[in-house]
Order: structure tokens, then sequence, then C-alpha cells
């Protein structure tokens, strides 16, 4: 209730325009279908039980109007969520906490990221997957800065973000990439949510 | 094959000797107890109609639960069970409300326990030392015999030289590992015997192990032992009757081998009997215990009317213990129609039921106040802080915007941290992704927010009750962060399956180990296990690794 009046005038503030503002997973998934908006915010944990109805709703959602973009946030992240969010491979999709809203200039980046098909992942999920490696993986292989970059590619910035957040020129970022990518031996991707799914699913991988 | 290598190992075990030397025991034990006992029993017997039977009777309780004490820790040591002395029941008000106390179950237990150790021990260690003995003398019989003037008597067998005592050294051969092996089979049915009598009231009889020691595996099945015992049994006394067959062919000595081998047998089958089929308990009105000490009874009184029967005859001496037997016998009746079993049944669960829930208030109530603390140090201080930040912010912004906006951004990185203290609050009361995807996921994270490697194992279909899986989270989650904070280990294994109505978890590090069971934490989590009339134990020695294994029933 707080938090979606609070996410209602903050956004609207920044010129994104609201087109509806509901409180329960049906509800959602009804506007989503009347009115197509290019992104809908979901918080995981909805009436009647409070338990995952927002992440079935955000589901339903993407099932019924394809390429629907979703962005769902919550008090707590777990990699198993992000994991069914990013199933079907496509993207348009965000996790994150209810943290990041206080940085208001990150959220909306990522708003606009995810509702222009890009994915923001949590950072938290993010670390969750590398608190996983082994140590003698091949991530032990890269350098502290290109696991940085990693990481920020597995949140699903592009490489312009990436220099950006560690104040690098993009060539440099390039050049790091290129360099991660060839030490894990991932391919080249096309878009940089490809990219995402590609690093997630080694990080995946790597944990077993 | 793999039998012959069985009996290679059980030959080179230390545990096998340990056996052994339990069953040696009951040599001197198992007389004095009786003796004590009945002592004791008549004297309360004779004083009944007078008041001192009451100071009489706190002698026999006291004095039960001391010899008790000393057969666990022979029990603990000899045969690596967890056996304790039985303590009294938690006094009631009053001298009566104590004085009743003190006669618990766990004392008939315990008078139980001690009764066996005579009936079926003593003959038992009698037997084992003749067969130890008769092997050692034939095995060494080169090494004196020929220094014996007139040759050595063994049994009817006299070799006068050292080439006639060279035939004893193959058969010591034989019978000396045989007599061990008898005495690993005999000693079998005393472990369960001293894990189920010897064990305090409140505490639940499944726990089998105690801190340190891993539950040893038997190299004979309780049902191959009686097999392999009557073998051994028909070979000693074959061997007997070869030798005497060889030898004078006088007087029939083997005789005195097959009364105790056979009276120890025939115990054993009416152990094994007892075992198999719980419609011969029932007749005993399900008294295990009056059962055990009937056939005990009945094999010793036929063994003595034999042994009156092949001596002398003349005197009926074994009235005498029979007398004594019977005595025995009509106190332990008495005592199973005073305290049915039905009722000592619901006695003991009621006394278990008072004690988990009094645990369980108590882990409770402790973590309401870490909650609270946590709450008011964490989070609300925060908020404090974060509201002045706000205030002196709104102060500024006429005159100073730039301090004004420091302080908005102190007060943005207040927000997240108090956000975060409470995040980790809440997942330390309930995580919700247990609630939401159960134990698999909630491990799954649980794992990855650990340094340590995890090597998770769930199989826990169809899902339990909710308060099953957050017991089985937190014992997990303890036992995790343990691993990390104390035993500084690098790999741990969690292993949780669903057996029936049973969830086992199993967690297993490589730490440095020497937990302590009765620490804050794993005390409150043996209170939360047994609120849902589960059991938890923890084997953690010195120089590790630790196992920590909760079961826990679930309909």
């Amino acid at each position: 209730m707080l938090l979606r009046d609070g996410l209602t005038r903050l956004l609207r503030d920044n010129d994104i325009d609201v087109v509806a503002a509901v409180s329960d997973g049906d509800a959602l998934v009804r506007e989503v279908v009347a009115q197509r908006p290019d992104l809908a915010i979901v918080d995981i944990r909805l009436p009647p039980s409070f338990h995952d109805e927002g992440l079935r709703a955000a589901l339903e959602a993407r099932r019924r109007v394809s390429g629907m973009a979703v962005l769902v946030v919550s008090q707590y992240v777990e990699h198993t969520y992000a994991q069914e969010l990013l199933a079907d491979g496509r993207g348009g999709v965000g996790y994150l906490l209810k943290d990041r809203v206080m940085h208001v200039a990150d959220f909306l980046e990522a708003v606009r990221r995810v509702a222009g098909g890009g994915t923001a992942l949590d950072p938290d999920v993010v670390a969750q997957l590398f608190s996983r490696r082994r140590e003698d993986g091949p991530l032990e292989r890269l350098t502290p800065r290109e696991l940085e970059v990693l990481s920020l590619m597995a949140e699903g910035r592009s490489n312009a973000g990436i220099a950006d957040s560690l104040v690098l020129t993009v060539g440099a970022v390039e050049k790091h990439v290129q360099s991660i990518l060839s030490k894990l031996d991932l391919p080249q991707s096309p878009t940089d949510h490809r990219r995402v799914l590609a690093v997630l699913a080694y990080l995946q991988q790597s944990e077993d | 094959m793999e039998i012959t290598a069985q009996i290679a190992q059980t030959l080179v075990a230390p545990a096998t000797y340990k056996r052994l030397a339990y069953l040696l025991t009951a040599l001197i034990l198992g007389p004095v107890w009786f003796a004590a006992l009945v002592a004791a029993w008549s004297v309360c017997a004779g004083l009944i109609i007078t008041p001192f039977v009451i100071p009489a009777m706190i002698v026999l309780a006291y004095m039960t639960r001391g010899f008790a004490a000393l057969e666990a820790g022979i029990a603990r040591a000899l045969l690596d069970v967890d056996a304790h002395a039985p303590a009294p029941r938690p006094p009631r008000p009053g001298f009566w409300g104590w004085f009743r106390g003190e006669f618990s179950p766990g004392f008939w237990r315990a008078q139980a326990y001690l009764l066996i150790r005579w009936f079926a021990g003593f003959p038992i260690a009698v037997a084992m030392v003749t067969a130890l003995a008769v092997s050692l003398a034939t095995l060494t019989a080169p090494l004196w015999v020929p220094f014996v003037h007139g040759g050595a008597q063994l049994g009817i067998w006299r070799p006068h030289t050292f080439v006639q005592s060279l035939v004893g050294v193959p058969l010591g051969l034989v019978l000396l590992p045989l007599s061990v092996l008898i005495a690993e089979a005999l000693a079998l049915p005393f472990e369960p015997t001293a894990a189920s009598l010897l064990r305090p009231d409140a505490e639940p009889a499944r726990v089998a192990v105690s801190e340190g020691k891993p539950v040893r595996r038997p190299a004979v099945r309780p049902g191959q032992a009686l097999e392999v015992h009557a073998a051994v049994d028909a070979g000693l006394v074959a061997v007997a009757i070869v030798i005497w067959a060889l030898t004078s062919r006088g007087y029939f000595w083997p005789v005195w081998m097959i009364l105790p081998f056979a009276t120890a047998l025939a115990i054993h089958a009416w152990f094994v009997l007892l075992a198999d089929e719980p419609s011969v308990v029932a007749r005993f009105r399900g008294s295990r215990v009056l059962a055990a000490s009937t056939g005990i009874g009945a094999a010793l009184a036929a063994f003595m009317t034999l042994i009156w029967a092949i001596t002398a005859q003349g005197y009926f001496w074994p009235v005498w213990p029979m007398l004594g037997i019977a005595i025995v016998l009509a106190s332990e009746l008495l005592a199973v129609l005073l305290l049915s079993p039905r009722r000592a049944e619901l006695t003991e669960r009621i006394e278990t039921l008072e004690t988990t829930r009094a645990g369980a208030v108590n882990a409770q109530d402790t973590e309401l106040r870490r909650i609270e603390r946590d709450l008011h140090d964490g989070a609300q201080a925060r908020l404090v802080a974060l509201g002045m930040s706000l205030g002196m912010a709104e102060q500024k912004l006429a005159d100073d915007p730039e301090r004004a906006g420091e302080l908005l951004a102190e007060a943005r990185i207040g927000a997240e941290h108090a956000l975060k203290e409470l995040r980790d609050l809440a997942r330390g009361i309930h995580p919700p992704v247990l609630a939401d995807r159960g134990l698999e996921a909630a491990l799954d994270s649980l794992a990855s927010s650990t340094p340590l490697r995890v090597v998770v194992s769930v199989h826990v279909a169809p899902r339990p009750a909710p308060a099953v899986e957050s017991a089985a989270y937190f014992v997990a989650a303890e036992a995790l962060a343990n691993a990390a904070k104390h035993a500084r280990a690098r790999q741990v294994d969690i292993r949780i399956a669903r057996i029936a109505d049973l969830l086992e978890l199993e967690v297993r590090d490589d730490g440095v180990g020497g937990a302590n069971p009765d620490g804050t934490g794993l005390q409150g989590l043996r209170h939360r296990v047994e609120a849902l009339d589960g059991t938890l134990s923890v084997i953690s020695p010195r120089g590790g690794p630790t196992t920590i294994r909760a079961q826990l029933p679930c309909e």
C-alpha cells in the first residue's frame, strides 16, 4: 500500500505514466491484458496468502501477453525465484530488492532497461550465485576487476552501464568482457539479455 | 568368503574384547547384585507391616540407583551404548511425593537389568571363563605339560609328554577364536537390553548414541546370533565328546560343558522369541522384563535341578536358589500388577511431554528475547538516527542546502541498513522461501549465503508439516553456522530424507569437532525438535568431524 503509492509518485515525478495501480495478482493480470503497458512492477508477496502470488501473477501476465516486461520487487531475493522468472529465456525481466528504490536514478535506469526488453537482477542474487563458486573453478582465473565486470553483466547492465558504474571507458569494458567470455568459454551474444542468460547459466552449472 | 572376512574382522576388533570383558564382569557383579537385591527385598518384605519398611525401601532405591550407575558406566565403556542410571521422577510436593518419585519406571528397569546380569550374565560368564581356560590350557599345553609330574589332567585327556601335548595346539587354535566368537554373539542381546533398561525416564528410547561415539554395527546380526551361538556350542560339545571318546571314556565329563551351554542357549533363544513374538510378551501382561525374568528363572531352576540330579542327589538343595528366584519373580509380578504397562507408559509419556513442553516454552522465550534485543539495538536505533538526520536536513534546507544534501544521503544509507537488519531478523524467524518453496530451495538459499562449500541433498516428498520443515531448516542452519564459526569447517554435507513417517536430517562437517551438545544453540534446537516428538543427537569428538542428526516424525 505504502510502497504502491510511493512508487506511483516516484514514477510520475519522473515522467513515467502509471496507467494502473492494483492490489492483487488477479487484478494485475486483468489490467495487463486490458491496457498492455510497457512494464508491470509487482511485489512478490500479495494478498490473499502473502506467499508468492506476485511472482505467479507476473509469470501469468507474461504468458498471456507475449513479451510483457515485468519487474518483480521484494523484501527478500532468492536465486530460485530469479531462475523461475528467467526460465522462459525471453527478455524484459527484473528482480530487485525493494531497497533499491532508494537509489532513485539506478532504479529508474533499471525500470527503463527492463521495459526495453533488458534484464535487471539484484546484486544480492548475483552475489548468491557467486558465493557458490568452487575454489578451483574457472572463476578463479578472472582478475578482481573482471569479477566486478562479470557481476555487473549478470545484473543485466550494458557495456555503457558497466563503464558508468566502474568509472571506465566503454572500450576498456569491452576488453574486459572479451577476456571474460573467452576465459569462461562463453559465446559472444548479440543482445545484453542473451549475455545475461549465458552468464547465469554458467554460474548455475558451476555450483555443482 | 564374506563370512570369513567378517569373522577375521570380528577377531581383531577391540570392540569384541570389550564385549568379552563386559560378559566377564558379570562373574563378580551378577552374584553381588543378586545377593544384595534379594537381601534388600527380603528385609522390605519382612518389615512390611512396620514403619521401618519406608527407610528400608529408600535404602533399596538408592542402592539400585548406585548399582545401576556402575552398570551404566560399564555398559557405556564396554558395549558403546548410551546407558545412564535412571534418575528419580521430578519430585511432587511433600515427603510422599518425593518417595514415590524414587520408584520411577526407571527404578524398575534398573532392577530388571541387575537381575538379568545375574540370571543371564553369570552363567554366561562362567561358561566363558571355562571356555577360555580350556582353550588357553590346550593351546599352551606343550609349554607346561612336560613339567608336570605324572602328566597333566586336561579334563579327561592326560598328556604326559611334550609330543603328546602337541595335539593340544591345533585344538586350542580352534577353541580360542571360537570362544571369542561365542562371546561376541552372547554379548549382542545385552546391548539393546542395556540401552533400553538403563536410561532416564523422560528421554525417548530412540536416542541410541552418546556424544562422541558413533553407533557401532555389530559384526553378527541379532537374527544370526542365535544360530551362530547354537552352532558354536554344538561344535564345542562335539569336540569335547570326541576327546572324551578318544580318551578314557570313564566319567562323562562333557556334561559339565553341555549343562551351562544349554542353559545359556535356552535363555538366548527365549530372548529371541520375545523379540520376534509380541504375543508371547503379551501373555506376561505386556511386560518384557517379567517375560525375560520368567524364562531366565525357569532355565536356571532347570539348570540347578539337573546339576542336583547328575551329582549326589540326596538333599534337594536347589530349593533355596529356586525360592530366591520365586521371590524375585513375585516382586516383579507385583510391580507389573501395580504399575500396569499401560499406566507406566502413560506416566512416562506425560513426563516426556512435561519436559519437552517446558523446553519448548523456554526456547521460545529465549528466542523472543533475542528478537526484542535485536530490534531494540538494531532497526529501532537506526530509525531514530534516520529521523534525526531528516530533522537536521529539514532545518538546514534553507540556508545550507549542501549540508542538507549530505544529511539526506546519510538518512538513505541509514534506511538501507535498517532494512537489511530487519530482513536478516525476519529471515531468522521464518525464511519466506521455506514456506513458498519448501526445504530444498530454503537450504539452497542458506547454502549460498555461507562461505562454506555446502552439498545439499533433499528428498522429502510429500512435504512435511510446516513446523517439521522449519525445525529441520533451523537444525541445518544452526549446524551450518556452528560449522563456520566454531568448527573451522570447509565443507558441509546436508542430507534430508523422508522415510515413511520420519524425516531424517544429517549435517556432517569436516571441522575440528568438540561441539558442546549442552551449549545454548544446540540445546535450543533440541527443545525445538523434542517438542515435535523428535530426537536430536550430536556426535562431535575432539578433532572432528561433527555430525548432527535429527529425526522428526511427520504424518
